[in-house]
């Protein structure tokens, strides 16, 4: 049994996530296995981005150290690039912090 | 486009010869014989792992704002698997303590010949 104290994402998002990806029924004992694989992963993920950093001799995880690890993992290829994932999957108010110039309508708004 | 094609498999056929000694050796300790199917698929696997290792060493090297790969980003490549890294570390600490012996030699060797500099080869003067 894991410690209470383990940050974990919210129950009904990740229920809500692991169904709109399954695009099936999905039981609800399949949950803590999810959860479970998902700590796995953040973990995993931690550590390489550590060492990526340390690698280019920094000590704090930049936004290259996460393209850099999408990249290994097959995410991020030649053909689409990590903007391209960005428009695909995030929602506007994260896209328009990654992307200055991605506002509605496409037009370039100075800033305030 | 010919060209390149006959240089891949060139390597490939390289790949190929080295992966069946290795094969005979192993096949030698073990006891085991390797089929030619079995040595052929081995030997391809390893041709587009090398692949996937040389993107892997270009990003690396990359992301360190380098242009040259060196032995932190093989290690990087190798971190995966803690046998195969702690390995790679061995070996790279015996690959280091040769180049410095190296360097050491060669500097004496430099001592040396400036010794002989200073004091005058007989064979120097008659120029």
């Amino acid at each position: 049994r894991r410690r209470a104290a383990d940050p974990t994402l919210p129950k009904s998002y990740v229920q809500n996530m692991f169904k709109h990806f399954a695009k099936t029924q999905v039981s609800k004992d399949v949950y803590p296995v999810v959860n479970e694989i998902l700590q796995k992963y953040f973990k995993r993920v931690t550590e390489d981005l550590e060492a990526f950093a340390s690698h280019a001799k920094r000590r704090t995880i930049e936004k290259e150290d996460v393209e850099l690890l999408m990249r290994r993992q097959g995410f991020l290829t030649d053909r689409s690039p990590v903007n391209v994932l960005i428009e695909k999957f995030l929602p506007m108010e994260y896209r328009k912090l990654l992307i200055p110039i991605a506002t509605s309508g496409n037009k370039v708004i100075p800033k305030q | 486009m010919d060209d390149t094609l006959a240089q891949t498999q060139r390597l490939k056929a390289a790949i190929h010869f080295t992966t069946g000694q290795i094969c005979q050796t192993i096949a030698a300790d073990c006891g085991r014989e390797f089929s030619r199917q079995a040595i052929a698929a081995i030997a391809e696997t390893t041709f587009r792992q090398c692949d996937t290792f040389a993107k892997d060493l270009e990003a690396f090297a990359r992301h360190a704002k380098r242009n040259t790969i060196n032995v932190d980003d093989v290690k990087l490549v190798s971190r995966r698997s803690t046998a195969l890294s702690t390995y790679i570390q061995q070996k790279s600490e015996e690959l280091a303590s040769a180049h410095q012996e190296q360097k050491e030699k060669r500097r004496k060797n430099t001592v040396k010949r400036k010794h002989q500099d200073t004091e005058g080869d007989p064979e120097q003067n008659e120029d």
